[in-house]
């Protein structure tokens, strides 16, 4: 691999901030005790057997990962991989059997009553993924609800709801009950709902699975643009890799409890760290997700003149067409004003099925 | 065995002889105040002449139950004034009313509290099970040991049967509120009173109100036995025209049964409606 390939990622996730820390957490339902997670542990014993022996279901095992300020963090998993169950440790509505969870440079697991209440009711909201809106409240009040426990005035609260609502596009559904709404835009009253409080962290918790595929896609795009002009940092949860590729600027995979690789999209399509994500990452259209810069060989002498030019971020179906209307075999990549490589059709060919290209 | 259930049942005649007299006081002054309390209601609803408690019911009637519904409440209660029984059904109005409202001030707490907890449930059926298929009747006595002949007596029966339909719902309304939108209470980091009060509670609502018009059919049932302990009122009324054989007498009174019975119940079942229209447009 060359030093190009991740050195964008890294400089800019160096400098970040840390939003939220997860550090070597596990969590066991039923038996709790010291011998189950020493099994654990040590990994002599497999799912099954710790059921068997301990009674025991390990749901998130040795997780730990930073997530960074203004990132939009996907796990991304099957049922039954313990995402759901990760998730909530980050506003401990589980608590960790083993581990700590730093949320804005605190430990909330150390958190009294008072705190971790503050820490919800602030500085992280949640969606949902079956939305849970209060049926006997209006979409407005319903909106308004963390507002509400936080104490602000009915009228403060009913005008940040609303602000909140025209965010999501449904100002003129306030007034409606929330069984008027289709399921879309009940997704949309439960983000803003999370966004109201105006949380520095948002959890996503698998929002739009229950909802139909148009209507999914348009929901990501709406949120990738709404988290990033307003700077969350989002932990987002799916099942989906498409979904995740598409929201995430990480991904982590989780497998039973683990997480079995970290990566941005390009990084995971482009190198599976096992048969698991290989084939999770199978039927993922490369076209929008490999860039230029892992693609390219190196050295601007091998560039002919006269060749199309095009950036390290150029995606692969800018460089496919580039190569078509300008009928050339050649395409020099360039950044500010200086040749770093060159890619050919044949590397372009790789790059679609899945070769290494160098 | 039978030595066994005869010391059993000694022992609850002594128990109650000994509250008799060991407890009087406190139970003189239950007696006073459920007393003065039926007293006042029953003032209240004699102070209006008949035609202007028609006149409610019809308009109350027309807008919230319907057209068909306020000509027959209308029509019922005017024939319970032609009947000659228009302050009985006043009283029994009161003594159902103040019974059912006794009734709920302990069924809807304790539904709450039990629909809370995960372990009192079974505990509470049987013993709601135990008051709901226990002659009615024999309430009534440990009532006229300890708070009398009259109404008093007679409101403390009542009040008994009436609490287990309204505690049960309300506990299976709290029970059977979604897992999600009590997830949703914790993570707007709500204190835990406030996720019963401004969650559960309004969730259970719809089962709670179905509960509240079941206790009032309950104590409908027992107004009229309660007649034998001098309850005052329609239940009198057909006591005493059983006992002395009149049948127009007590045809007469049945059907102001049946009129106010069927007036408070679709009036309670609106209770229902409202809420379920209000979260389904």
């Amino acid at each position: 691999m060359n030093m190009m390939k991740l050195s964008p990622v890294d400089v800019s996730a160096v400098t970040r901030p840390v939003a939220i820390q997860c550090r070597s957490v596990w969590k066991f339902f039923g038996n709790e005790s010291a011998a189950a997670i020493e099994a654990a542990r040590k990994g002599t014993h497999d799912k099954d057997q710790m059921l068997d022996k301990f009674g025991c279901v390990v749901a998130v095992a040795d997780v730990s990962f930073e997530v960074y300020e203004g990132e939009t963090f996907c796990i991304m998993g099957l049922s039954g991989s313990g995402k759901s169950t990760l998730i909530r440790h980050f506003n401990r509505l589980i608590e960790p059997s083993v581990g700590e969870v730093v949320v804005q440079g605190k430990d909330i697991c150390k958190l009294g009553d008072v705190d971790l209440r503050q820490l919800r009711s602030r500085h992280v909201g949640m969606v949902f993924q079956n939305v849970a809106l209060l049926p006997f409240r209006t979409v407005l009040e319903n909106v308004a609800l963390p507002l509400e426990v936080q104490g602000v005035s009915k009228k403060q609260r009913l005008e940040t709801s609303q602000a909140a609502l025209e965010k999501v596009g449904l100002k003129n559904w306030a007034q409606r009950y929330p069984s008027e709404l289709s399921g879309g835009m009940q997704q949309r009253v439960g983000i803003a709902r999370a966004l109201a409080t105006d949380p520095q962290i948002l959890l996503m918790d698998e929002p739009f699975s229950a909802l139909d595929p148009l209507i999914r896609k348009q929901l990501q795009i709406e949120f990738k643009q709404l988290s990033t002009r307003l700077n969350k940092t989002s932990i987002f949860i799916t099942h989906d890799l498409e979904e995740a590729i598409r929201i995430g600027d990480r991904i982590a995979i989780m497998k039973e409890g683990r997480i079995v690789q970290i990566g941005t999209p390009e990084e995971i399509v482009l190198n599976p760290a096992d048969e698991y994500v290989a084939d999770f990452v199978e039927g993922i259209s490369r076209l929008h997700l490999v860039k230029a810069h892992s693609i390219m060989s190196p050295g601007a002498d091998k560039v002919p003149a006269g060749a199309p030019q095009a950036s390290l971020d150029s995606d692969l179906q800018t460089l496919i067409d580039l190569t078509l209307t300008q009928k050339s075999e050649h395409i020099a990549i360039v950044e500010q004003g200086q040749t770093l490589g060159v890619v050919t059709r044949e590397n372009l060919l790789k790059a679609v099925r899945g070769i290494e290209v160098n | 065995m039978s030595e066994f259930t005869d010391a059993f049942d000694l022992h609850v005649n002594d128990a109650l002889m000994w509250l008799n007299d060991n407890a009087n006081t406190l139970f003189e002054w239950v007696r006073a105040s459920l007393d003065a309390a039926f007293r006042a209601l029953d003032w209240l609803f004699a102070l209006p002449p008949y035609w202007l408690v028609i006149a409610a019911v019809f308009i109350a009637g027309w807008f919230a139950v319907g057209r068909v519904f306020a000509v027959g409440a209308a029509f019922g209660l005017w024939l319970c004034q032609a009947m000659g029984l228009w302050s009985e059904t006043m009283s029994t109005l009161t003594l159902v009313l103040s019974s059912t409202l006794s009734a709920l001030l302990i069924a809807i707490p304790a539904g709450v509290f039990i629909g809370l907890t995960s372990g009192l449930m079974k505990t509470s059926d049987v013993v709601l099970d135990f008051i709901q298929t226990m002659p009615a009747y024999i309430y009534l006595l440990p009532g006229i040991a300890l708070l009398g002949y009259g109404p008093t007596t007679a409101m403390w029966a009542t009040s008994l049967v009436a609490i287990p339909p309204a505690m049960r719902l309300t506990a299976h309304g709290i029970k059977m509120a979604p897992v999600s939108l009590r997830e949703l209470g914790a993570a707007v980091g709500m204190t835990r009173w406030q996720t019963v009060y401004k969650i559960l509670v309004p969730c259970a609502f719809p089962s709670m109100m179905a509960g509240v018009n079941q206790s009032l059919m309950m104590a409908f049932g027992m107004v009229v036995i309660a007649g034998i302990v001098g309850s005052g009122g329609l239940g009198q009324s057909v006591y005493d025209a059983v006992r002395m054989l009149q049948i127009d007498q007590s045809i007469n009174a049945g059907i102001a049964i049946v009129v106010l019975s069927i007036v408070l119940d679709r009036f309670s079942q609106r209770l229902v409606k409202f809420d379920t229209e209000k979260s389904h447009g």
